[in-house]
């Protein structure tokens, strides 16, 4: 079962986190052309649910982060995010979101860095708060470091820090990992398990990974691309907290092998459009 | 081959050494042979003419007028440059008109602006005024690609934030685009320099670019070098100068 | 081409089109809005100018209204093309000589050690010496006349070659510099087959940077020096008090300057996608 939190009674526990309904969404190339991204797609991730879309690259899948993070706007369907609009939550300084490169500031420190979200909102600097994250995130002692003088992997824990400096209602990462190497990704993504197991924030994740994906998510979303489509959503039953023995069980590896083999031969899908 | 910094160093110091000298014997023979005419004197009159007390009087006193003119055309032009690059970003829709503008200003030659300005501003603030149009039109083009240098992924970030304009260009633009708009300012000193000694050109009372056209018509030719010089010289100061702040800004701010 | 990439590079999201082709009085609309976003500031400019002269209440000695100085460009056009085409003659006369010699040295440069150990710091003090108030020195060498004109605008074009030529040769792309030194090629065939091609992006922005300031070059020597050319027709009218003439030769000037401007970056733009 999908991991929720039980403590809080959540304003509206029957409606999803994120809903994205009929969404269509075609970039205008010249004269008057269009690509089509997005083919009437839907999905919904409930509160506290971690949801991996997984996918090769140019199938779209970064398309659907971007129009729930507000970033693009859906030529057909709706975006909703605690039923709101993606443009309501931003003003309220309600998301948080990584992207690949870690787009941190390079002027300013670690600290600094992850206080951004407090100096955009206008709001006073929760030192302890910055100080616990950066802990959490496993960068106690580096706090005064400038982003020059840190690794891949531990600036992308800087940016996965700032992320929930605001203790975002969503969050929203688009492969966070993707430009580390295979042992720091694996590492970083046993770390953000442990992390996201403290936080237990309603978050959407963006990979080519398949163990990444299998690790983390409660539930994967395979997308095939020209259009993108969903081919096949898929619970993963294993129990939170899973560390590095996840990977050694046979069921995980049972599951990666199902995933991957989807990526490789897709199902056709009858082309309509 | 390779480049070891400090086994590199040396011979580059001295090679540089040897150019710079190289130059200058040329200078001096082309002078003492007068081969390229009357007009070239040896490089060794014109210091010999600079060592003269009434000449360092009359080039301290020209020297004075056109760096006061030039630091002042560059304090009011970068500053007005960097208002309108600051207008461009806050509102988008002025950006393009606000552009062209500029082109069109910059464009228009100087030797247009010059008798315009006389009749409209004065002789004495002439120099100026052209000094910050030839500065500004520098720092302007600098900061407005500055002000768009950062990343699409760190504008993302502020976007999904919930930043503000005001707040992009505080936090995210104006550090992001420093070491450029610093570049800026590296072009912008010598372009100072050069509006303030034409603005000169066009009636000023005194300054190098006084003695440099008096100098040309009077055929006093010891003078116009040394006048020339002394130019050059302050528009390397600048350069020298404002490459220095360059590295430090670089330093911090990427 | 991958939708992630396309949907990454488009940040702002563009207004929804519809399906349908927009009207004809649509596109009318958004076309005339673009011209006035692009040129309110020009429009507002010669407003302004206009306001300017009637402040001064038709001052023409001092202000002549725009109507006047438009009315004698374009009734006395003869007037002013001589002298124009002589000014462009000289300054794309200088403009290719400058370039040539630029681009020459920036290879014999890159081509010796010594001689680019020698020139980097001779061309760094050079880069920040004013060379267009070096005209006066210029004219005492070589004379008041063309061939000083042509010296003059031939300097001015000389640097921004001599240096960017010299970067981009100098900044070759290290995989296909090994590439070539695999396959055994000579340093002459490096130049040829892989340094030039890639050193003309250089020469193009050498190329937009000077050509306004050739053209303004040799209009300061003709302002000082008299002779023929635009700068000369300036000074003269300048010097009779012919207001409208003078403000004439201003404006063509500028609008000169502004077509070497746009058609240099029409130029860059085009080599540009050609050879990068």
């Amino acid at each position: 079962m999908p991991a929720r939190s039980n403590d809080l009674a959540l304003p509206t526990d029957t409606e999803p986190a994120i809903a994205l309904r009929g969404i269509v969404k075609d970039f205008p190339l010249k004269r008057g052309a269009a690509v089509r991204a997005l083919d009437r797609l839907d999905l919904e991730i409930a509160h506290g649910e971690f949801v991996a879309i997984l996918g090769p690259s140019g199938c779209g899948k970064s398309t659907v982060l971007r129009l729930a993070a507000g970033l693009e706007q859906p030529t057909e369907g709706e975006v909703l995010v605690e039923g709101r609009s993606p443009a309501e939550l931003i003003r309220a300084h309600r998301l948080g979101v990584a992207f690949q490169e870690h787009a941190l500031l390079p002027w300013a420190t670690a600290r600094n860095n992850v206080a951004l979200p407090f100096r955009v909102a206008g709001r006073e600097v929760d030192r302890e708060r910055v100080d616990a994250l950066l802990e959490l995130v496993g960068l106690a002692g580096f706090e005064d470091a400038r982003p020059r003088q840190l690794s891949g992997g531990m600036r992308q824990r800087v940016a996965i820090a700032r992320a929930l400096a605001l203790e975002p209602d969503v969050l929203l990462l688009d492969e966070p990992f993707g430009a580390l190497d295979a042992v720091t990704r694996r590492r970083m993504n046993l770390e953000l398990a442990r992390i996201w197991m403290e936080q237990r924030i309603t978050t959407l994740l963006v990979t080519h990974d398949v163990d990444e994906a299998v690790l983390l998510a409660d539930r994967v979303v395979v997308m095939t691309g020209r259009p993108g489509r969903v081919l096949h959503v898929q619970q993963v039953e294993m129990p939170h907290p899973r560390g590095g023995e996840v990977t050694r069980d046979p069921e995980f590896h049972a599951l990666v092998d199902r995933l991957t083999g989807m990526l490789d031969d897709p199902e056709p899908v009858a082309a309509t459009s | 081959m390779s480049r070891v910094p400090g086994a590199a160093l040396a011979p580059s110091r001295g090679l540089a050494a040897g150019g710079v000298l190289a130059l200058l014997v040329l200078v001096e023979i082309v002078g003492r042979l007068g081969l390229a005419g009357p007009g070239w004197p040896p490089l060794t009159d014109v210091f010999g003419y600079v060592a003269k007390p009434s000449a360092q009087q009359l080039l301290g006193r020209a020297l004075t007028a056109t760096a006061t003119a030039a630091l002042a055309g560059f304090l009011l032009g970068g500053v007005v440059a960097l208002l309108v690059a600051v207008l461009s970003a806050l509102v988008p829709a002025t950006g393009p008109g606000l552009e062209r503008l500029a082109a069109v200003v910059h464009a228009v030659p100087l030797i247009a602006l010059g008798p315009l300005l006389i009749t409209t501003a004065g002789r004495e603030a002439t120099p100026t005024l052209v000094a910050a149009l030839a500065a500004g039109f520098a720092v302007f083009v600098a900061a407005t690609s500055a002000l768009g240098s950062a990343n699409d992924a760190q504008r993302d970030v502020f976007t999904v934030l919930g930043a503000g304009r005001a707040s992009t260009l505080l936090r995210l633009q104006l550090p992001a685009g420093l070491p450029l708009i610093v570049d800026g300012l590296t072009l912008a000193a010598p372009a100072a320099v050069l509006g303030a000694v034409i603005g000169e050109w066009f009636g000023a009372r005194r300054g190098i670019g006084v003695l440099l056209v008096s100098s040309m018509q009077n055929v006093q030719t010891d003078q116009l070098w040394a006048a020339a010089l002394t130019a050059a010289a302050i528009s390397l100061l600048a350069y020298v100068l404002l490459v220095a702040l360059r590295g430090a800004v670089n330093r911090r701010f990427q | 081409m991958s939708i992630d990439a396309l949907s990454a590079s488009r940040r702002v999201p563009v207004a929804q089109e519809g399906t349908a082709r927009p009207s004809p009085a649509r596109l009318l609309t958004r076309s005339l809005g673009r011209v006035l976003s692009r040129y309110w500031t020009v429009a507002a400019f010669v407003v302004a100018w206009q306001l300017w002269s009637w402040l001064t209440g038709y001052n023409q000695i001092v202000v002549p209204p725009p109507a006047m100085v438009f009315g004698d460009v374009l009734g006395n056009i003869g007037a002013y093309l001589p002298d124009l085409g002589w000014t462009l003659a000289m300054s794309a006369g200088g403009l290719v000589a400058g370039m040539a010699l630029g681009t020459m040295i920036a290879v014999v440069v890159w081509s010796s050690r010594i001689v680019s150990g020698m020139m980097t710091p001779v061309a760094l003090v050079m880069r920040s010496v004013p060379v267009v108030a070096m005209i006066p020195v210029l004219a005492r060498v070589f004379g008041y006349g063309w061939f000083t004109v042509l010296v003059i605008t031939t300097v001015v074009s000389f640097f921004p070659a001599f240096v960017l030529v010299g970067s981009r040769l100098r900044a070759a792309p290290q995989a296909t510099s090994d590439l070539m030194a695999v396959l055994g090629a000579s340093r002459s065939t490096v130049l040829r087959l892989l340094l030039l091609p890639h050193a003309v992006p250089g020469l193009l922005v050498a190329f937009r940077l000077t050509a306004p300031t050739a053209v303004l070059a040799a209009m300061l020597a003709e302002y000082l020096m008299g002779g023929r050319g635009l700068g000369t027709l300036f000074a003269q009218s300048v010097s009779f008090h012919e207001v409208g003439r003078a403000w004439g030769a201003a404006l063509v000037a500028t609008v000169v300057s502004v077509a070497c401007f746009v058609a240099a970056r029409a130029v860059e733009r085009r080599g540009t996608v050609r050879f990068s």
